[in-house]
């Protein structure tokens, strides 16, 4: 299952002979694929948990908890998991942006249809609104795993109510993802405000969706601009508020 | 109550995990797709897409034994068949498609990335039958060829501004393109250009700047294409393309070489980079390509016998000019050229080819025995069969012979083939490989024109440009005796700017020693050759300068 990460062994070994730190090198090679083999798993993981739950719907709250437990724990790896091979992928392959036309509301619906089973057992009500027609540049594969990130994130902290919206704004494309929730604390909206955004691995918690959100967002660039994300707790649903501008 | 809109669909899934194909195919169901069929490999994909027409092919990248999910739309796409136009979805758990997408010269129509929900699949179902649906009168008018309609229903669909205006924009490009409609080509890309940098957009401007002649234009956008996305296979292509047309063959070779290490597992290039490398006298490099395009060729419509012939063609030069080097890829040559007939029918041809690369493998290996043994076989069956007169194979034949020592019979059989193909001017070209000086029109001007060429960088010291000029006119003409000591005067030049470079004496020996083997004593140039032979034989004893 792990062809691909296979194929690129040559350039990894390549480094290998060369590099002063191989030991380094090779042990993120290992690490990634590992990753490449967990997220497979977890892929049959999550799709016999749906199995299960079809088939033996929830006989009472205590099931149902139990459940959507499941489902976010999963939900939570598979997204930390692509996170890590994107940025392993950042750092050590060819692998730059991939900037084309898409139309933003297939990618939102994507990432929404690909939570709606924890949204739905969570008894979150989703609202999304962006035009039909509104065309973004950016790479999707990134940036769809940003959304899914930050949806799953909300699923753990929203109450009842999430908004995922885009339009476009002065200051570029914008996504944004707001819930109801108790807001974002106050050390990751501190971080997010230096521009050089580093996680805060002394508050206990790396913010590894922020750091992710963060480099996916500055590598759109265009001519003048830079894309970038800004976290507050102005939501119109009263929780925490997550924007992602791209150029 | 609303028809069902998939029921009359016929959808095939293929995966090689059982818990994957049952959970896709009950997906599939529940959205109530009519009939699904199941496969869980590359071989039993196969048999079902060539007895069956699918509407929808749902595919796993990694099937384990045989033919990726790439290498099977590759085959789809490649030649018409029961499925060529059937939606492919490409499934895996690579969540950059790019990584995938980079192998490859035909795209899916869509790729999801596991785990796949209902929900997703459900979706991404919908959007590509809705947009096979709008697109459906282009893609009919293409393949009906009446272009000028498709033109126009694309231009029609872009200035609605539609959601299917990018589709649209990159096929009416392609269309454009093919067309001859240069200017028009140039004008859509720009408007592109203009709004945004995409990578497709860069390389349809390269297309149009290379039809127009201005190659130097093609080879800017492409160089800006590959620092912008290096996975941009096709723009490596293309360059590839552009400097095979200035003769730069040198330049072709590095940029298939780029293209080769980002992605391996392409067999055209492979194919290509082993013949560039050969030309080039790049021996190692062009067996090993070899090698690889022949390991390919095993799960891909492109193989073709005459790459396993060159495999072993490249390796027995290989070992002419480094014979430890050689070894093993003399060995899996001889493997391959063993399996011909296996591999691509037991016709006496595929029979004969085989016997005579062996021959010649064994021979430069230094198996006497074994070599003349296959050429053996193989006279036995040409002697009985009418392919003998195969003009390919009867070359073949002749550099068996030669290299098995009897020359006096291959020199009675290329004065045959020359009377016999006299008035043949192509023949001629192919006879040509077998002899000091060509006969045929083409390489005689070939000939005196790169030894024009040749002589005149000598003369004004450009040793290292003379060189690849004599180099490159030997692979076509190995016999040439003349054109192989002005290649050891160049390298004699090259060495006294450059003396400590031990590696150009290794060469020089190396020519020398092909020599001896082909010269006869009443040459014309054979007092040359001994001067030559004396001359580097005082050098090659001579210390090292430090």
């Amino acid at each position: 299952m792990s062809d691909n990460i296979k194929n690129n062994s040559n350039t990894i070994s390549a480094d290998h002979k060369m590099n002063e730190e191989s030991q380094e090198v090779s042990f993120s090679f290992v690490l990634a694929s590992s990753v490449h083999d967990m997220k497979n798993s977890l892929g049959m993981l999550i799709n016999t948990l749906a199995d299960v739950m079809s088939k033996y719907p929830p006989q009472n709250q205590e099931h149902a908890k139990s459940y959507s437990v499941l489902e976010y724990e999963a939900a939570r790896i598979n997204s930390e998991l692509v996170q890590l091979l994107s940025l392993y992928r950042l750092d050590h392959d060819n692998v730059r942006v991939h900037i084309d036309e898409v139309i933003v509301v297939d990618i939102l619906s994507e990432q929404i249809a690909r939570n709606f089973q924890l949204l739905q057992s969570r008894n979150i009500e989703l609202m999304l609104e962006c035009d039909e027609d509104l065309i973004g540049y950016f790479d999707s594969d990134l940036v769809g795993g940003v959304v899914n990130n930050i949806i799953v994130n909300c699923a753990r902290y929203s109450k009842q109510k999430l908004k995922i919206s885009a339009q476009k704004t002065i200051e570029g494309l914008c996504i944004s993802i707001e819930d109801d929730g108790p807001g974002y604390p106050d050390d990751m909206l501190n971080a997010s405000t230096f521009a050089e955004s580093r996680t805060n691995f002394a508050g206990g918690r790396p913010h590894l969706g922020l750091l992710f959100a963060n480099k996916v967002s500055q590598m759109h660039k265009d001519k003048s601009h830079q894309g970038f994300i800004r976290l507050s707790n102005h939501s119109d649903l009263g929780g925490g508020s997550f924007k992602l501008f791209l150029p | 109550m609303a028809e069902n809109p998939y029921a009359k669909l016929q959808a095939l899934v293929v995966d090689d995990f059982e818990s994957f194909r049952i959970t896709l195919s009950k997906m599939l169901q529940n959205f109530g797709v009519g009939m699904v069929d199941s496969a869980a490999s590359s071989n039993e994909a196969m048999r079902y897409c060539s007895a069956k027409v699918y509407d929808i092919i749902l595919c796993d990248q990694n099937l384990g034994k045989g033919k990726t999910g790439q290498q099977i739309l590759e085959v789809l796409r490649h030649q018409p068949n029961l499925n060529s136009d059937s939606l492919f979805v490409l499934v895996s758990a690579e969540s950059n498609k790019n990584i995938i997408m980079a192998a490859y010269d035909y795209e899916p129509d869509a790729y999801l990335t596991k785990p796949i929900t209902g929900q997703t699949l459900g979706q991404r179902l919908e959007r590509l039958f809705k947009q096979r649906l709008a697109l459906a009168p282009i893609y009919n008018a293409i393949k009906e060829k009446a272009f000028e309609t498709a033109v126009s229903l694309c231009e029609t669909e872009i200035t609605s501004g539609s959601r299917y205006t990018s589709p649209c924009q990159k096929i009416l490009g392609k269309l454009l393109l093919q067309l001859g409609e240069l200017e028009k080509a140039e004008d859509l890309y720009r408007q592109i250009l203009e709004v945004r940098q995409l990578d497709w957009a860069m390389l349809g401007m390269a297309q149009v700047k290379k039809l127009q002649g201005d190659s130097l234009s093609a080879q800017q956008w492409l160089e800006e294409i590959i620092q912008f996305n290096p996975l941009c296979l096709k723009a490596y292509d293309l360059l590839a393309d552009i400097m095979a047309e200035r003769g730069d063959s040198q330049g072709q070779q590095k940029v298939l070489q780029q293209a080769t290490e980002i992605s391996p597992l392409s067999i055209l290039r492979q194919q290509q980079l082993g013949d560039v490398a050969l030309k080039n006298n790049e021996l190692m490099l062009s067996a090993n390509s070899f090698r690889k395009a022949v390991k390919l060729g095993e799960n891909s419509c492109h193989d073709d016998v005459v790459f396993h012939e060159k495999f072993s063609r490249s390796a027995i030069e290989f070992s002419k000019t480094d014979k430890n080097a050689a070894t093993q890829a003399l060995r899996d040559a001889l493997k391959i050229a063993a399996e011909i007939p296996n591999r691509f029918g037991k016709t006496n041809k595929n029979k004969i080819n085989s016997y005579l690369l062996e021959s010649q493998l064994h021979a430069v290996s230094g198996e006497d025995r074994r070599s003349a043994e296959a050429l053996l076989n193989a006279q036995k069956l040409m002697d009985a069969d009418d392919v003998a007169n195969d003009l390919d194979l009867k070359i073949e034949f002749v550099k068996a012979l030669r290299e098995t020592g009897n020359t006096d019979k291959a020199n009675k059989i290329v004065s045959e083939l020359l009377s016999e193909y006299a008035d043949n001017e192509e023949d001629l070209q192919k006879i040509d490989c077998l002899l000091e000086e060509p006969c045929s029109t083409k390489n005689k001007a070939f000939v005196a024109q790169i030894n024009k060429d040749g002589i005149a960088y000598y003369d004004a010291k450009d040793f290292s440009r003379a060189i690849d000029c004599f180099t490159s006119a030997l692979q076509s003409l190995p016999q040439h005796i003349g054109m192989r000591l002005n290649l050891v005067q160049a390298l004699l030049g090259q060495f006294k700017k450059e003396p400590g470079n031990r590696q150009l004496i290794t060469n020089m020996q190396f020519l020398i020693d092909y020599i001896r083997k082909i010269i006869p004593d009443d040459h014309v140039q054979f007092r040359r050759f001994r001067q030559l032979e004396d001359v580097l034989r005082g050098i090659a004893s001579e210390k090292p300068v430090n």
